[in-house]
């Protein structure tokens, strides 16, 4: 890169917040996706923002240059979202880290994005709120991700994913634009909803710089449960039957016995390694209801087939649940050193059948897929566990994941739930939202971005 | 050994970012280069040939703690201070020691006469070079001799602890017979922890063994990527313990409790003939805290009215999962008043060797450390590790804290006892 252009740009952002060491720049070549591009593609630079005016002067500058900016936060992404390219400038936002109020009142919070969303929600719960989206990336990654993926997690089942949280947004546009989107009430319909678009733009939109979030009260108490299969059709089946009983857990989590094993080898907190499946339920609220609540689907998952159910009886224990849970995706990379884990989501009611589709996919093409859904919100997350440097065994995983995509879309789901499609599902995305949908979303892109300077090759593949 | 061996371990890494959370250098230093993932994505590659080993990737391979915060939180258990540690020893061979390191670990450590004649020397002289902190806190270089001038140091002991105690001290009623491993920081620097820990010992009925020709334990040099130093200490350790009739070796520093226990079966594991010795050593090496939570302390426990704070240094807790039992004991001890701090488990920036070759970061980790401690209000800080003491030392007379007392774990517990017995 032109040198006075990155005196420019450490002039902006200061000299300590910008890298330009090949060994510093290399590490921006991955994420936590399995995309790894390597020394053909090391950005030109890293920049640090501190606030929106260094967005904003950094932006006009790259766009004046026709520059692609990558926005980044935790890079804990797993759609190849924040990959680099070797003309590209990377911009870290976790320097914009403060958390700017916290309104009781109206129980609403403004926040910069580099704020990590487990030190939010720890914020927040001091106070007696809640945000209830909770990745189970949660404890590093930043709010600013979060909303450019629409992250979600296992409460979404009852309490929604980020989209549903946020009311408005601080933006800056690939121009340098600062704009104000959204509002501070819990209703507005003053124009186009552009949070709305913004939210889950996947940074090829704008830069995010302050998200005003909605709170809810936190509520008084919680109970987890284990019910356990052996047979993980039946599991797949019970997850429909609870919400038709009138319940909505807080969460709802489907595991197979691949997961459960290689969980249990890594936390030993004496999960069933001989079960085919286990639900992993949470209900929340009034502390005078959830034992009822328990108690009722206790009865469902028995009749349903469970040969045991087990009731956390404190917070420990649950918590251990949840520990488990937290390191699935991490405890199954034991097993295999590539995962992709795919997060298909089918309507409820198309669950078993999904599943035993993915089962039947996953013996043909001879390759391991685990299954750890958020059921309760349709979320399979199909888990392939295979190894990048086996090509041959990479061809027939793509395969298995094509099929999978047409599973899916044949029970009327969607390709990805919450991860996003960055570099990895791009070129099935018209399988979606068919041409007119592609069509339409380029034609946003061209004016908001018309040089296409925010994350090009994201999402639209150009 | 070369960079594809440590292939295998790099590749567990599935990149999550897990370890942003916990890592406190790149809490200062925000570059991703700087967290476990991005080292352990840069030893990759190293080894596909994408990255050369030169001195920008030699930086940033310094730039760790060996604090295994990271190693602790990793989902896939990856062993990051071992990819780490690989690559130093890696550079190490192809490029050599940096001259001072090499000055220590290769002529100083090596040779056990010689570096008792120089830590001897130097408490003579060191009176010329450094004056004295404020409230009897240590000294403070008189002049700028590779170390910071604001930094606070521990002068050298007169006399160190092993010449000064004798070899067999036996105690009445004898329960068991225990060998002392004194470690460096405890002989050279601190030899009152090592009386504290003498007296607790022949207080809770065992004999101790101190043996004379005890050296460093090699941490420091393997830490350092000095494998071959780190071996010939390792085996003069090894040789020193072995055969000796104790029922267990005490140490009383993570550090080298936990290079006795695990990390010579990876210093060693390529000698003829150290895998059966070195299995010996590990299974009997205990941490003073951990030996004596066993029973709980014995005898007449009197009065020490003090207000505590614990800091777990990073190799007796996460190393060697000592956390519980320092605690148990403290509170077992009439009058003391443990007061948990934030983070207790979050490394004080010390790492050996690392203050010395990067004062100005480890002080700014030292910090985190040293507010935790004040907001406490205790007036004492204790943890089990001479290195940390110092560094928090440094740090709290810096921000002028200086009242709070600086304690080993031993020597707390050892104020609980009248007689020396
Ligand atoms: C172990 C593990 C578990 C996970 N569990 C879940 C889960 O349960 N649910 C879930 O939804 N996801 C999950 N994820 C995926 C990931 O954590 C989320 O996508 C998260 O939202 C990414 O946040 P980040 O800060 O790491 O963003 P990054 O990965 O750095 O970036 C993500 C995207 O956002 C863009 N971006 C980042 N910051 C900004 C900004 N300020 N303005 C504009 N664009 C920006 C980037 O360009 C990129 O496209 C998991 C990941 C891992 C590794």
């Amino acid at each position: 890169m032109d040198s006075k252009l990155v005196e420019r740009l450490k002039k902006i952002v200061g000299a300590e917040h910008v890298f330009d060491k090949y060994e510093d720049r290399y590490c921006y070549t991955y994420d936590a996706s399995f995309i790894t591009v390597g020394k053909n593609e090391v950005p030109e630079l890293i920049v640090y923002p501190g606030n929106k005016e260094e967005v904003a002067a950094v932006l006009m500058l790259a766009n004046e240059h026709k520059i692609p900016i990558i926005p980044r936060g935790a890079g804990s992404n797993v759609s190849g979202g924040t990959i680099s390219r070797n003309d590209a400038i990377v911009m870290v936002l976790t320097r914009m880290n403060k958390i700017i109020n916290i309104d009781r009142k109206n129980m609403i919070a403004e926040l910069e994005p580099g704020v990590i969303t487990a030190d939010f929600q720890t914020q927040v719960e001091k106070l007696g709120l809640f945000y209830p989206p909770d990745p189970a990336s949660k404890a590093f990654s930043t709010m600013g991700g979060n909303v450019a993926e629409c992250a979600g997690g296992p409460r979404g089942a009852k309490y929604g994913v980020t989209r549903d949280y946020i009311l408005g947004l601080e933006v800056v546009l690939a121009n340098g634009q600062i704009l104000n989107v959204g509002a501070r009430t819990m209703k507005s319909v003053a124009g186009y909803d552009l949070t709305r678009l913004f939210v889950g733009s996947e940074g090829t939109l704008c830069i995010i710089t302050k998200i005003i979030v909605k709170l809810l009260p936190l509520p008084e108490a919680k109970k987890t449960m284990l019910a356990i299969f052996d047979d993980l059709y039946k599991a797949s089946e019970t997850v429909a039957q609870v919400f038709m009983a009138g319940i909505i857990p807080t969460t709802l989590e489907l595991l197979d016995n691949i997961y459960i094993k290689s969980i249990e080898d890594y936390v030993k907190i004496g999960l069933p390694v001989d079960a085919e499946a286990v639900l992993l339920i949470e209900v929340d609220g009034d502390a005078a209801v959830l034992d009822k609540q328990i108690g009722i689907i206790s009865k469902i998952c028995k009749d349903q087939g469970a040969r045991e159910v087990k009731v956390a009886q404190n917070e420990k224990e649950a918590e251990d649940l949840w520990v488990a849970r937290r390191s699935a995706f991490a405890a199954v990379s034991r097993v295999r050193p590539t995962i992709i884990g795919e997060d298909c989501t089918v309507p409820r009611d198309k669950i078993p059948e999904v599943v035993k589709k993915v089962r039947e996919i996953s013996a043909k093409y001879d390759v391991i897929i685990a299954v750890l859904g958020h059921a309760g919100d349709g979320n399979l997350h199909a888990t392939i566990l295979t190894d990048e440097r086996d090509h041959e065994e990479m061809a027939r995983v793509e395969k298995a994941i094509e099929e999978i995509f047409i599973a899916t879309l044949e029970a009327k789901g969607t390709l990805t739930g919450e991860h996003g499609v960055g570099r990895a599902k791009g070129k099935y995305l018209h399988l979606e939202v068919g041409k007119e949908g592609i069509d339409l979303m380029k034609a946003l892109k061209r004016t908001m971005d018309p040089n296409n300077i925010l994350n090009p090759g994201q999402m639209l593949g150009e | 050994m070369q960079w594809e061996e440590l292939e295998k371990e790099a590749i567990r890494c599935i990149k999550c970012g897990a370890c942003q959370t916990v890592c406190p250098i790149f809490k200062e230093l925000e570059a991703e280069s700087t967290v476990a993932r991005g080292k352990v994505n840069l030893i990759k590659a190293v080894i596909r040939g994408d990255v050369e080993p030169n001195e920008n990737f030699s930086e940033r391979m310094s730039w760790c703690l060996a604090c295994k915060a990271c190693v602790e939180n990793c989902p896939s258990g990856v062993k990051v201070d071992q990819l780490v540690i690989g690559a130093r020893q890696k550079l190490v061979e192809d490029k050599g020691l940096p001259f001072l390191k090499r000055m220590i670990f290769r002529i100083g450590l090596r040779n056990r006469r010689l570096f008792d004649f120089g830590l001897g020397m130097g408490s003579v002289f060191q009176n010329l070079l450094f004056r004295p902190a404020a409230n009897g806190q240590g000294m403070l270089p008189r002049l700028p001799m590779g170390l910071d001038k604001r930094r606070v140091l521990t002068p050298l002991a007169a006399k160190n602890f092993t010449s000064r105690c004798s070899e067999i001290n036996t105690t009445l009623p004898e329960e068991k017979t225990v060998a002392f491993f004194t470690g460096c920081m405890i002989n050279y620097v601190y030899p009152e922890i090592g009386d504290a820990v003498l007296k607790l010992l022949k207080n809770n009925g065992s004999s101790v063994i101190v043996p004379k020709n005890q050296h460093c334990c090699g941490t420091p040099a393997y830490i350092n990527g000095d494998l071959s130093t780190a071996k010939e200490l390792a085996k003069a350790t090894v040789d020193t313990f072995c055969d000796l009739e104790v029922d267990k070796i005490i140490t009383a520093c993570g550090s080298c409790g936990l290079a006795l226990r695990n990390e010579y079966f990876e210093i060693l594991s390529d000698e003829l003939g150290y895998k059966e010795k070195v299995e010996r050593i590990a299974e009997k090496t205990m941490d003073i805290a951990e030996y004596l939570a066993q029973k709980g302390l014995q005898g007449e426990l009197s009065q020490v009215n003090k207000e505590v704070t614990y800091h777990e240094s990073c190799h007796l807790g996460r190393g060697l999962k000592v956390r519980k039992q320092p605690r148990d004991l403290m509170k077992s001890v009439p009058g003391v008043n443990l007061q948990e701090m934030k983070d207790p488990g979050r490394c004080c920036g010390a790492a050996g060797s690392f203050s010395l070759s990067h004062y100005d970061l480890s002080m700014k980790i030292n910090k985190y450390k040293t507010d935790d401690i004040v907001n406490t209000g205790a007036q004492v800080l204790v943890t089990g590790c001479a290195a940390c003491m110092m560094h928090i030392k440094d740090g709290l007379n810096q921000g002028d804290n200086s009242q709070i007392k600086v304690m080993h774990t031993a020597e707390l517990l050892a104020e609980a006892y009248k007689k020396d017995k």
